[in-house]
């Protein structure tokens, strides 16, 4: 077994015993009760790029979305949506949507007003192929279908596709993807947009330091409703103690936690401590091609020999939810029938002698992070007690990630991953279709229909029909045993009393602008 | 005379200093080609399509050959460029020197406190040979010694922070406010000072112990020198010379080094920036931070061998014999 010792337990282990110690005497957050002009708020990761166009992930995307506006947007704490830019915006046919822009919405350091030129660009030059020598913007997969954005008025104009995109308003119009950006100035600023962006949002970036964070003030010129803090301070903690630590002083008002960092602070005056599922999805794979997972039994053996509910408690003390299918209860095309599998010893090893498969010996790929060591652990003796001997192989991001990449992919027996979604089932979907195989379909799960009914569903408007079309994608995913879904992994947040957090459910995407008092 | 001796030892050890840097970025670019992990996979997860990453990989020069990656860097960095941030698109020049000040004040504030506080405690030591004092003494430097400085930090932050409210938990403070910047230093200063007061005490101790049975010291007090000046003036001097090179060595380290203490105080510094770099693989910045490192502790190291010899004359007495060949 290769589970490295990680610096992040130790950490984690040396400020527990210490807490321990000291959790008697410990000062108590009741101090900051107050509610106040200003906030803190921790992201893990240092925000790096404040452009809709090249953001490297969610920690950018909470930033963009509320320094610029987007036609439409997620209502606060809901999946629906609401006009933001735009004063009008209809679906007129599949493949055409118009819009009429509000008049008097200016963009920040007297880049004037925003108008339909500023749309095109913004959406063109993420969703089309770049002029060349351009580096081609990495969300353009969220703008699948379009064609071009044809200006009809100042204020006015028309989304054009080349095929119905069912998700293109809760992926890409309604959020980070769809964020208008002044023409004028990404073309002035250049590079230099990335770090100081011009926006017509409800906050400006005021600063954005290296390993320190960023500083949101309130825009004066914004038109819609007034944020209620004038300034969010975004503070880049990368350690969780740290941050509690934080919390527990009063110099952070909101972060999000694990479950093991956040429990203890329910005890303390002043803070409170909620838990919601989350939208990320985590699951087992298991590689198709690679002998002997290549057969079906082999796979369904394991399927049978894990038990998920034991999997959780040790990665998760318990707090976070079973997944038994790939898209959860949010989102349109939920399975609820989805099959639960229980452990079933005899079964698996029925299967596994069926199979001929004797004295197995397989490696499980995980990331070096506590939740999935431990999950790692745990199904290594569940696989141990079938007769498969797991050596499980933890790796840090940079080695993780790219581990199914190309030819390497071919070489991955089993591995745990997690993968940030959305409010859209395709979305979730798409890393799944054979086209995905050296990419991201690690399981190289390579199944027509599949492919299939992810393009129908994709294309397909009627709700009723793209559930039945999405639910069926899911059952041909279970037929091929390649995925042991774990869960949709479990969010603590940890807050001010007196403060009210907002965001898009699924607790990824959240909206600092609707951040209110409670 | 005496300059032409000092400029060509000053050469040499430019040279020689040269030399390192040179070597320390072969040894990098050779390792970076070794870490497992594409960097567009890393930074973007999911997100980051073939085409993207293709172009991630170009921009970043991975696609060259090990000794062309080297040679550009190089190219550049005489021309002053430390190279650019892909993801960002910001220069790592001006990615450096954002945390630089961050480093040098917390190293040199950590290195100053272990200095007045390790030596008095070493020199205490010394001249209280066996006594239970000393005994405590040593107890208490290898416990500074053994314990690591982000355990330090955490029970600092626990008792002053959270249990006596005295000390701010996070940051580097506000630009521009310096009592905040200056609040925020106490509890990371002493988080990586107290290993090297350790250091200190123990090595001054024993410098001290080994000069005072030196024949020039006992001819000091059969003149009737008074102890006092036997030990601040004339055999402290001497002491004092090995702790030199433990500063030039713990300064290098220290800029570079203090990524847990910067971890855990949430505290912008160059070994954060590396870290944090190197966990997505983003290579432009490591290489360019690297270099500053390196060339900040080949610098330091410089600096402390030229005090050394400007304090020992025994030091010059050697250079000189040296360069006659041992013919006096």
């Amino acid at each position: 077994m290769s589970i490295a010792f990680d610096r992040r337990r130790l950490l984690a282990g040396t400020a527990a015993a210490g807490l321990a110690g000291l959790a008697g005497p410990a000062r108590q957050a009741g101090a900051q009760s107050a509610p106040r002009q200003n906030i803190a708020v921790r992201v893990e990761r240092d925000p790096e790029i404040i452009d809709p166009g090249y953001r490297t992930g969610p920690h950018d995307g909470n930033i963009i979305r509320v320094v610029y506006q987007r036609l439409i947007r997620h209502k606060p704490n809901s999946g629906e949506m609401e006009l933001d830019a735009a004063a009008e915006l209809n679906q007129v046919s599949p493949t055409v949507i118009e819009f009429r822009l509000k008049p008097g919405q200016m963009f920040t350091d007297g880049f004037g007003e925003m108008t339909a030129e500023d749309v095109k660009f913004s959406f063109e030059r993420i969703g089309l192929e770049p002029p060349q020598g351009v580096r081609p913007a990495p969300y353009r997969g969220d703008w699948a279908g379009l064609e071009r954005v044809e200006v009809t008025g100042q204020y006015t104009g028309r989304i054009v596709l080349s095929r119905p995109n069912a998700g293109l308003m809760q992926i890409a119009i309604g959020d980070v993807s769809g964020c208008i950006v002044s023409k004028k100035a990404v073309e002035q600023r250049g590079t230099e947009h990335n770090t100081r962006p011009v926006g017509s949002g409800p906050y400006t970036l005021a600063s954005l330091e290296r390993q320190r964070g960023a500083v949101l003030r309130a825009n004066p010129g914004y038109t819609g409703a007034k944020p209620a803090f004038s300034e969010v301070a975004v503070r880049f903690i990368p350690d969780h103690r740290a941050t509690e630590l934080a919390l527990r002083s009063g110099e952070l008002d909101f972060a999000v936690l694990p479950p093991n960092v956040a429990e203890p602070l329910r005890n303390v005056q002043g803070l409170t401590v909620s838990a919601q599922p989350g939208l990320q999805y985590i699951w087992l794979g298991l590689n198709m091609e690679k002998p002997p997972l290549n057969d079906i039994r082999v796979r369904q053996a394991i399927r049978l020999a894990l038990d998920v509910d034991q999997m959780l408690v040790a990665g998760y003390n318990g707090r976070a939810p079973r997944l038994n299918t790939l898209i959860p209860s949010p989102i349109e095309g939920h399975w609820p029938e989805a099959p639960v599998y229980r452990r079933n010893v005899a079964e698996a090893r029925r299967l596994l002698n069926e199979a001929g498969a004797r004295n197995l010996r397989l490696k499980l790929l995980v990331l070096n992070q506590p939740a999935f060591q431990n999950m790692a652990l745990v199904a290594r003796a569940l696989l141990q007690e079938v007769g498969i001997t797991v050596e499980v192989d933890a790796r840090d991001g940079g080695g993780f990630w790219s581990a199914g990449r190309g030819d390497a992919g071919r070489d991955i027996e089993m591995y745990m991953t997690v993968f940030n979604g959305k409010l859209d089932p395709n979305f979730l979907m798409q890393w799944f279709v054979s086209s995905q195989i050296g990419t991201w379909n690690w399981q190289r799960f390579a199944s027509p229909e599949f492919d299939r009914l992810f393009e129908q569903a994709a294309a397909e408007l009627d709700p009723a029909k793209r559930r039945e079309l999405v639910i069926r994608a899911q059952q041909v995913m279970d037929e091929s045993a390649a995925f042991v879904w774990l869960t949709n992994n479990v969010s603590l947040i940890a807050h001010r009393s007196w403060l009210r957090p907002a965001s898009v459910p699924g607790w990824l995407d959240w909206q600092y602008d609707a951040f209110a008092v409670a | 005379m005496m300059r032409g001796e000092t400029a060509r030892y000053l050469a040499s050890r430019l040279v020689t200093s040269l030399l390192i840097v040179l070597g320390a970025m072969l040894l990098l670019f050779a390792l970076s080609a070794l870490v497992p992990g594409d960097p567009a996979a890393t930074l973007l997860g999911p997100q980051a399509s073939p085409e993207f990453a293709r172009q991630f990989i170009r921009e970043m020069g991975l696609d060259r050959p090990l000794h062309e990656r080297l040679w550009i860097f190089l190219a550049n960095v005489l021309t002053g460029n430390l190279g650019v941030d892909v993801l960002s698109g910001r220069p790592v020049a001006g990615m450096v020197l954002s945390v630089i000040p961050y480093t040098f004040i917390l190293t040199f504030a950590a290195i100053g406190l272990a200095v007045l506080l390790g030596v008095p405690l070493g020199v205490f030591a010394a001249t209280h040979r066996g006594s239970i004092a000393d005994h405590v003494l040593a107890f208490i430097s290898v416990a500074f010694i053994a314990v690591p400085s982000f355990v330090v930090a955490i029970l600092l932050l626990l008792v002053f922070s959270i249990w006596l409210d005295w000390l701010p938990v996070l940051g580097g403070g506000e630009p521009g406010d310096w009592a905040d910047q200056a609040k925020r230093l106490i509890l990371p200063t002493v988080a990586l000072s107290l290993g090297w007061i350790g250091f200190i005490a123990r090595l001054v101790r024993s410098s001290m112990l080994e000069v005072m049975a030196e024949p020039h010291i006992r001819t000091l007090r059969a003149y009737g020198i008074s102890e006092r000046l036997v030990t601040y003036k004339y055999a402290l001097k001497n002491a004092c010379i090995p702790t030199i090179a433990l500063l030039g060595l713990g300064i290098g380290r220290l800029l570079g080094g203090a990524v847990l203490v910067e971890i855990v105080f949430a505290r912008p510094g160059l070994g954060r920036l590396i870290y944090d770099a190197l966990s997505v693989r983003n290579f432009p910045v490591v290489q360019g931070a690297v270099l500053v490192v390196v060339v900040l502790f080949v610098v330091v190291n410089l600096l402390v061998d030229l005090s050394y010899s400007a304090i020992d004359p025994r030091m010059r007495q050697a250079q000189r014999y040296a360069r006659d060949g041992g013919a006096g």
